[in-house]
């Protein structure tokens, strides 16, 4: 499984790791990890340590996300990027988005 | 269990008494039964009766069953015919001889009902599922050429919207790759009224179809912008929101836009999530990085969306390059990326600036061991004004009516002037008037001039001179947004009159501002400096109208335009 | 005691699946037979001994004769290695198993007459 999803024990906290390659192939799998949870959390951590890469679907998957946990409203943390991630996010200005490290 | 489905059976067997014993089985079993007693006669009722199965003896005289199977086989083609050999062979060496002839399985004498029912089935089930995947693959394979097809006619349709644009100016040179449209890649170009150039380099989200459906919304808004004379900012915001609405969430544009003023010798630049752009200033060789400050368009609301520009002062020759990503990811064997510092090489190599595509390539070529086919570049340098010049808009109407006299009076207060800019209505206003619409380019530039002068220096105070030089200019524009935004008070007015006069007519044009007003004497006592940045508005007016004259101290400006009818 | 001859559970299933057609199953073997006995005279070398040894044992097992198809499986495998007289031999011993088991298929033509 290349995206691996954890809950807080409270409910609150959804943290999603991708690991690999993030593009088009995870579409399914990370939705997945998000849309069916029981209980909507109230903040999100989406863990890159482990992801090799990532393309402009990935930036697209991000965006879907943040407009399901409620858009301006949402509370989203980028974590654990590397160094050509952060690159690839601070390009294209997701940092104004997102908060990343 | 479903009930085996009625087959078509061909029994080939020598010894009759067998033959008999077969035939009488498969019938009990709900089958039709064909008959052979060789080989021969077994190919020949195959050619004609197309059986389902077909029950073989091995060893029959004319031609054994090994054979008859092979030709049999090369007869069905991609159909499954299912071969169930009959067979007291023992010898493994003869079983593999059943299968390499094309057997699928084989039935030992004596023959066994229960065994021979079963075998049967299950070979039926095989050729039912062969006869299902043939069917989809044809349909898959129609499926895929219509979609090919479709494609083929979004491209067609995408290619007219996209080049109705003026890539083809004699400041621009671009690359783009075959497959550009289906990487998503978006190169527009068009000349403003005023003879100013907007260009774009974008870059859609997914490939092929999705994109070309998102860049075609985008290319109407571009040219009819700027075709009216609408600025980069509101070009952007209206791009931005469009895509924001008519695209699904995941997907955004990518974009740098340029607008170039051969007037002004400037270039304003806003980057939204594409890689660094490069304006080479040829007197110092130097390279500024224009680096992406923005989000992509279409993913922000109208309210967040920034529209901020950052302007830069050119001289003539100068060269803005853009390139789309295609150039930084390519990957050689390895997976290393090509990246800016190869790229930065590139450019410290570069020996002859028109050549620098060529040297891109190259470097591209050796670095990956082959060409990329989907790398969009384009690079616009500044010409002298003579040089540039805009197409005519083309008109729709038949001229019959038109407005001759009459006049109108505007007046954009506070904070209006902050956010909406009135010389696209205007200009459509005086189109109207159809002796004018000749001079579209002069008229557009000299109320854009009087306009932005009494914006700028009237009623927001800045001095003009501070963009002598490259941080100055900077500097100038950072100071116009401030006090842009703050802006509460003060008025920009127009007066528009049109008469007849003689067999055409005139236009008077008055600008008015709040602000303190200037020297008017001193000004158009200094000479006309086309290397300064500053202060040649006032030239241009002149230049471009009829009897410009400044009255109210500076406050208020006129200047006139006639026409005449052509016989 | 079961028949080393005839195989009477064979025979039964036969006349149950070829109901009607019995009678000339019975008939076209013992036709069928008599061809294949007047061929392995007939037949000078080794190979075509052992075709139609092949195909006479496969019959045989059919209709549940199933000494006379093990003597055909012998002459089938190996023609090629025995003698001329062990041959000749063997071709007899087929011949009078044939005869042995005959009447047995004769009666039951009869009897299927008369059902």
């Amino acid at each position: 499984m290349s995206v691996v999803t954890e809950v807080s024990p409270d409910q609150k906290k959804l943290t999603i790791a991708v690991k690999g390659r993030f593009d088009f192939g995870r579409h399914q799998e990370f939705r997945e990890s998000y849309e069916r949870l029981p209980h909507k959390p109230e903040s999100i951590v989406v863990d890159l340590k482990e992801a090799t890469y990532l393309d402009s679907s990935a930036l697209g998957m991000l965006l879907l996300l943040r407009d399901h946990a409620g858009g301006d409203n949402s509370d989203i943390r980028v974590v654990n990027s590397s160094s050509d991630v952060k690159k690839i996010l601070a390009i294209s200005n997701f940092d104004k988005l997102f908060d990343i490290s | 269990m479903q009930a085996q489905e009625p087959l078509t059976i061909l029994i080939a067997e020598d010894s009759a008494a067998d033959r008999l014993l077969l035939s009488t089985i498969v019938r009990r079993q709900g089958h039709q039964v064909l008959t052979a007693a060789n080989g021969a006669e077994a190919v020949e009722c195959f050619q004609q009766q197309q059986p389902d199965l077909v029950l073989m003896d091995a060893l029959m005289p004319v031609m054994d069953g090994f054979e008859a199977a092979r030709q049999i086989k090369a007869l069905a083609g991609e159909a499954l015919v299912p071969i169930i050999f009959l067979t007291s062979l023992t010898e493994s060496e003869a079983l593999a001889r059943c299968l390499e002839a094309g057997g699928d399985d084989f039935l030992a004498k004596p023959y066994n009902q229960v065994i021979l029912a079963a075998k049967i089935k299950a070979m039926d089930r095989l050729r039912r599922l062969q006869a299902t995947v043939l069917q989809q693959r044809d349909l898959i394979a129609k499926h895929h050429d219509y979609l090919l097809n479709e494609q083929r006619v979004a491209k067609a349709v995408f290619d007219k919207v996209a080049h109705s644009g003026c890539l083809s100016a004699p400041n621009i040179r671009y690359l783009q790759s075959p497959y550009a449209l289906f990487n998503g890649d978006l190169l527009l170009a068009a000349y403003t009224p005023a003879g100013d150039m907007h260009v774009m380099l974008g870059d859609f989200t997914g490939h092929g179809l999705p994109a070309a459906v998102g860049a075609m919304p985008l290319a109407e808004v571009f040219y009819g912008m700027t075709a009216k004379g609408y600025g980069l900012a509101e070009t952007l915001r209206e791009m931005n929101a469009k895509l924001k609405r008519i695209l699904p969430v995941d997907m955004f544009c990518c974009a740098t836009l340029l607008s170039l003023s051969f007037q002004s010798r400037s270039v304003e630049v806003w980057n939204g999530g594409m890689p660094d752009g490069y304006l080479h200033r040829m007197a110092s060789g130097e390279r500024v990085p224009l680096p992406a400050r923005h989000l992509p368009l279409g993913i922000l609301s109208a309210q967040a969306f920034d529209d901020r520009t950052d302007v830069y002062p050119m001289a003539v020759d100068d060269r803005v390059f853009l390139l789309s990503d295609g150039v930084i990811d390519t990957c050689d064997a390895n997976d290393q990326l090509f990246g800016v510092e190869r790229l930065q090489q590139v450019f410290s190599a570069n020996r002859e600036p028109d050549r620098l595509f060529e040297d891109i390539e190259q470097a591209l070529r050796d670095f990956r061991g082959q060409a990329r086919d989907d790398v969009s570049m384009v690079e616009v340098s500044l010409l002298e004004s003579a040089q540039a010049h805009g197409a005519a808009p083309v008109y729709s109407d038949s001229g019959q009516s038109c407005p001759l006299d009459w006049s109108a009076s505007f007046e954009f207060r506070g904070a209006t002037l902050r956010r909406f800019n009135p010389l696209p209505f205007l200009l459509q206003l005086l189109l109207e008037v159809h002796g004018l619409r000749a001079q579209s380019g002069a008229l557009y530039s000299v109320l854009a001039e009087l306009y932005s002068n009494g914006l700028e220096h009237g009623v927001l105070g800045l001095d003009s001179s501070l963009k002598r030089d490259a941080a100055g200019f900077a500097r100038y524009y950072e100071m116009r947004a401030a006090r842009l935004e703050a802006l509460q008070d003060g008025f920009v007015r127009v007066h528009l009159q049109v008469q007849p006069q003689g067999e055409g007519g005139r236009l008077v044009i008055r600008v008015e501002d709040s602000g303190k007003g200037f020297d008017v004497a001193r000004v158009m006592e200094r000479p006309v400096d086309n290397v300064r940045l500053s202060g040649r508005g006032i030239g241009l007016v002149r230049q471009l109208g009829r009897n410009a004259s400044w009255s109210d101290q500076g406050r208020s400006a006129s200047v006139e335009f006639f026409w005449e009818i052509e016989a | 005691m079961t028949d080393p001859h005839v195989n009477r559970e064979v025979l039964d299933t036969l006349r149950e699946v070829m109901e009607d057609g019995y009678t000339e199953l019975l008939e076209t073997f013992l036709a069928d037979s008599q061809s294949r006995l007047h061929e392995l005279q007939d037949s000078t070398s080794a190979k075509a001994l052992s075709d139609v040894a092949h195909s006479f044992k496969g019959s045989a097992s059919n209709m549940g004769a199933v000494r006379l198809a093990e003597l055909c499986q012998d002459l089938e495998s190996n023609a090629k290695d025995k003698s001329p007289e062990a041959l000749a031999q063997l071709v007899a011993d087929i011949h009078s198993e044939f005869a042995e088991v005959r009447p047995v298929y004769e009666s039951e033509k009869h009897h299927a007459h008369i059902h």
